[in-house]
């Protein structure tokens, strides 16, 4: 198999590497979003995997029991865990991202608990206090973790792993610098594949993965010039490539993005602290996410400069012609953030195509017209 | 518009000191103009996120957005306020209160003053904004949003709770620390507003008088145990407002006492809301459907009473321990034990505090049957309402039922649809009171 293949079967059977790896006596923990530090799960000597939903399964079972005006993401996770498609966590954890996932925490637990339920409280404010407080919330969950597993932390085995997870990332932040060409030689379909595979598979798996797949890209052809547009993707939960897909199908380029399931997860490293558990606290707390919220800072004009200054960067060192946001519907963070962030990229002469969606393949066929006429328009 | 602003929203009130109430709403817009006028300062602000004492120890002038908001349905006029929102690019499904102050902020701007013929003489411009995370996301995003429309100094603070599973000799001093620390650089944050020191004997009288009101509202809610009802739950959604917009003032305290001494007087007297009362109904959770408040009048002519509620509670007394000698550490150990008050309870049966506090309600307050109302554009206080309805079924067994609509938006709600709900669960309240 090719590596492509490769990372085409983990992407297409998510749970299929964990459940093998349970079968052979390890420990599968599963969370949500991007506020669960891994390193802290595998130097316990367990696999984390990061929950994901289906945009091609319908949501049925769920509806019994979580409202439809819940994440549709949040909703999928928990109607494949009503369906047993989850039987194989040992472990359920969930930070509170936003009143979704906190809320959810509580009825997965009741109705399709784990041998192991946590949940971890994330400061939605920055500062100091946030970050002692969250320090204090990750030691707590080390202790639980502990003594579900049986194993103490060591200093050590926390340094090692935070080593690998910041190898990954560098890694993939080597992936993305072949994003840079035009026209790249990576799809914005491919790379969400390779991350997408990633957060179901060990981290030491997951970097052999892409070191291989960081020499096939290389050793591609140059593609011909095309003249395409070159996309920035700003939303949540893309966790299934149909609509990059379909944005890349409209004739377009997405060559770097700002998701859940993308930069925001992997970009910033964790910094080598004397205490470990502090450059934890830095790198998550850190997450750029619409749920944390950035302390104001002078007047509008400043505050939008501190708030999204790197996604402008973003766009500019990638050469982006066009943001698209894709918003996961019922997510109020994100609603309120949009508008904002569409100011300030407009301002920055960055044109925006604002799309708030179901989270759900077949209705994505519906969102073509609109982003065709939104690259006829960057053209 | 005409047609739906002429429409009734309001309920028959049960008591004659609950109608004393829209005065005190009043005096709320009033109150913040004059302060404006006066040199004072006036916050916007998020009701419930335990840092009202600091506000008044501070005089700083209460403005709550979200009152405003379902102020605005009350009187029917929301939609120019949404629709306002939603074109300046806000969502159709985030959260109405939200979209209606931000749709009020941006037509201010736009026109250079207060919308005509706003409710209640409308908002005036604060000079701060001061969100919280406490009940859900959108408090503490929506003051950054609206950053847009009006420039002023915006702060906001967590309010943490542990979830129910937490040990809580393990996370009880990580929390009131942090909780601490968070009151603490709000006071900052208002010094450097007001140019003042805050004073710590007035945060104690304001503390003083929070408490006081509080508890004088809490003994009220149990003089409702009566049967006749002496007080229905649309009183409450009123009455709320002294303790809510009205924390740490001795306006509350009063408001209380006397609202106590006439419950009182009709529980005594046995002096009911209604001729007949059949069934006593909870209302189990989710925001009052503000727009068509005498919904509960609807109820009534069935001999359905609503005798007591879920919402707009949660500061039911509490005991922080006697070694607390700071203000700030107060309301700090005040917060934590208010979220976690029933957090024993859960943990030794349902692991669920709602349901604990809701069976609590049902044995207590002699209840036949559990409404709830979903919110369409509140997840914070829908998300959970089916869930808690099926645990409430495992422990016991009585007819409930979900109404859906929004606290606002009145665009996809049908009155057809809820009497014909309304109808059903009547029938099923029927059903078991033949078979008991
Ligand atoms: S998309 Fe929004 S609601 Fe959904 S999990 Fe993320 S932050 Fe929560
Ligand atoms: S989402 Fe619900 S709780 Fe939050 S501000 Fe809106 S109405 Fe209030």
């Amino acid at each position: 198999m090719s590596i492509v293949q490769q990372i085409e079967a983990i992407y297409a059977n998510r749970g299929g590497r964990a459940r093998e790896l349970r079968r052979a006596g390890e420990k599968i923990i599963g969370y949500f979003c991007c506020f669960v530090p891994d390193e802290i799960i595998t130097a316990l000597g367990m696999v984390p995997f990061r929950i994901q939903g289906s945009q091609s399964e319908p949501i049925d079972e769920a509806d019994a029991l979580l409202e439809p005006m819940a994440c549709p993401f949040a909703r999928s996770c928990f109607n494949m865990a009503l369906k047993g498609q989850y039987e194989f966590l040992d472990g359920f954890v969930a930070p509170h991202s936003c009143d979704t996932i906190e809320r959810m925490y509580h009825i997965w637990r009741s109705n399709t608990p784990s041998p192991f339920n946590h949940f971890i409280n994330v400061p939605h404010m920055l500062g100091p206090s946030s970050s002692e407080f969250y320090k204090n919330e990750l030691r707590y969950f080390v202790t639980c973790l502990e003594e579900f597993s049986g194993r103490k932390l060591e200093t050590e085995k926390l340094r090692e792993s935070i080593r690998l997870y910041n190898r990954r990332g560098a890694l993939l932040r080597e992936l993305y610098e072949l994003r840079k060409q035009d026209p790249p030689r990576v799809s914005g379909t491919e790379i969400t594949q390779v991350l997408v595979a990633g957060m179901g598979v060990p981290a030491a798996e997951h970097i052999d993965l892409v070191q291989a797949f960081i020499e096939e890209v290389k050793n591609r052809p140059a593609p011909a010039p095309d003249g395409l547009p070159r996309i920035f993707l700003w939303g949540n939960e893309i966790d299934d490539v149909a609509f990059i897909q379909l944005v890349e199908a409209c004739g377009a380029h997405v060559v770097m993005d700002d998701l859940c399931t993308g930069t925001r997860f992997f970009w910033e490293a964790v910094p080598e602290t004397d205490d470990p558990l502090d450059g934890l606290v830095q790198k998550y707390l850190g997450t750029h996410c619409p749920r944390s919220l950035t302390p104001q800072v002078g007047a509008r004009a400043e505050d939008l400069e501190n708030r999204f200054s790197y996604i402008r960067r973003f766009a500019a060192d990638w050469k982006a012609q066009g943001a698209i946001f894709y918003i996961v519907r019922y997510c109020d963070t994100c609603e309120l953030e949009g508008p904002d962030l569409k100011e300030y990229l407009l301002k920055h002469k960055l044109p925006v195509l604002m799309i708030e969606d179901d989270y759900s393949t077949a209705t994505i066929g519906q969102l073509r017209t609109r982003i065709q006429a939104f690259l006829e328009m960057i053209a | 518009m005409d047609a739906t602003r002429q429409a009734k929203t309001t309920a028959v009130k049960g008591t004659h000191t609950a109608r004393e109430v829209r005065p005190l709403v009043k005096n709320i817009y009033q109150s913040a103009h004059e302060a404006k006028q006066n040199g004072r300062k006036v916050a916007y602000m998020m009701v419930a996120s335990h840092y009202d004492e600091i506000l008044r120890a501070m005089d700083i002038v209460p403005l709550p957005t979200e009152n405003y908001a379902g102020l605005c349905a009350a009187k029917r006029d929301m939609d120019r306020f949404l629709l306002k929102a939603e074109a300046d690019g806000y969502s159709q499904v985030l959260c109405s209160y939200a979209r209606i102050g931000l749709g009020f902020d941006s037509l201010r701007k736009e026109l250079g003053r207060i919308p005509d013929n706003s409710p209640d003489g409308g908002m005036p411009l604060p000079d701060m904004m001061l969100g919280s995370s406490a009940v859900c996301d959108p408090r503490f995003k929506w003051y950054q949003a609206a950053s847009r429309y009006l420039e002023v100094p915006t702060f906001s603070i967590d309010v943490v709770a542990p979830p129910p599973q937490a040990d809580l000799n393990q996370v009880r001093d990580h929390y009131i620390r942090y909780q601490r620390a968070q009151f603490q650089g709000l006071i900052e944050f208002l010094e450097k507003q007001t140019h003042q020191k805050m004073d710590k004997e007035r945060l104690w009288e304001a503390i003083r008088l929070g408490d006081q009101a509080w508890r004088l509202w809490h003994d009220i809610d149990r003089l409702r145990v009566a049967v006749p009802s002496p007080m229905p739950s649309q009183d409450h959604f009123s009455i709320m407002v002294a303790g809510h917009y009205y924390t740490g003032t001795q306006t509350a305290v009063d408001f209380y006492q006397k609202l106590y001494d006439e419950v009182k007087y009709k529980a005594e007297h046995k002096i009911g809301v209604i001729a007949e009362e059949k069934y006593r109904i909870l209302y189990g959770g989710g925001l009052p459907p503000w727009h068509t408040l005498w919904i509960f009048n609807y109820f009534e002519s069935f001999g359905a009473l609503f005798a007591i509620e879920n919402v707009y509670r949660g500061f039911d007394p509490v005991e922080v321990p006697a070694h607390i000698q700071d203000p700030v550490d107060y309301l700090a150990w005040r917060a934590f034990l208010r979220a976690t008050r029933y957090h024993e309870k859960a943990r030794a049966r349902s692991g669920n505090p709602t349901v604990e506090k809701l069976l609590g309600l049902i044995a207590d307050y002699a209840i036949d049957g559990v409404v709830f109302h979903a919110c369409r554009s509140c997840r914070a206080t829908t998300i959970g309402q089916t869930h808690i309805k099926s645990e409430l079924g495992k422990y016991c067994d009585l007819p409930m039922m979900q109404l859906v609509s929004d606290m606002v938006d009145l665009r996809d709600y049908s009155e057809a649809q809820w009497k014909a709900q309304i109808g059903a669960f009547m029938e099923a309240l029927a059903a078991r009171d033949g078979s008991k």
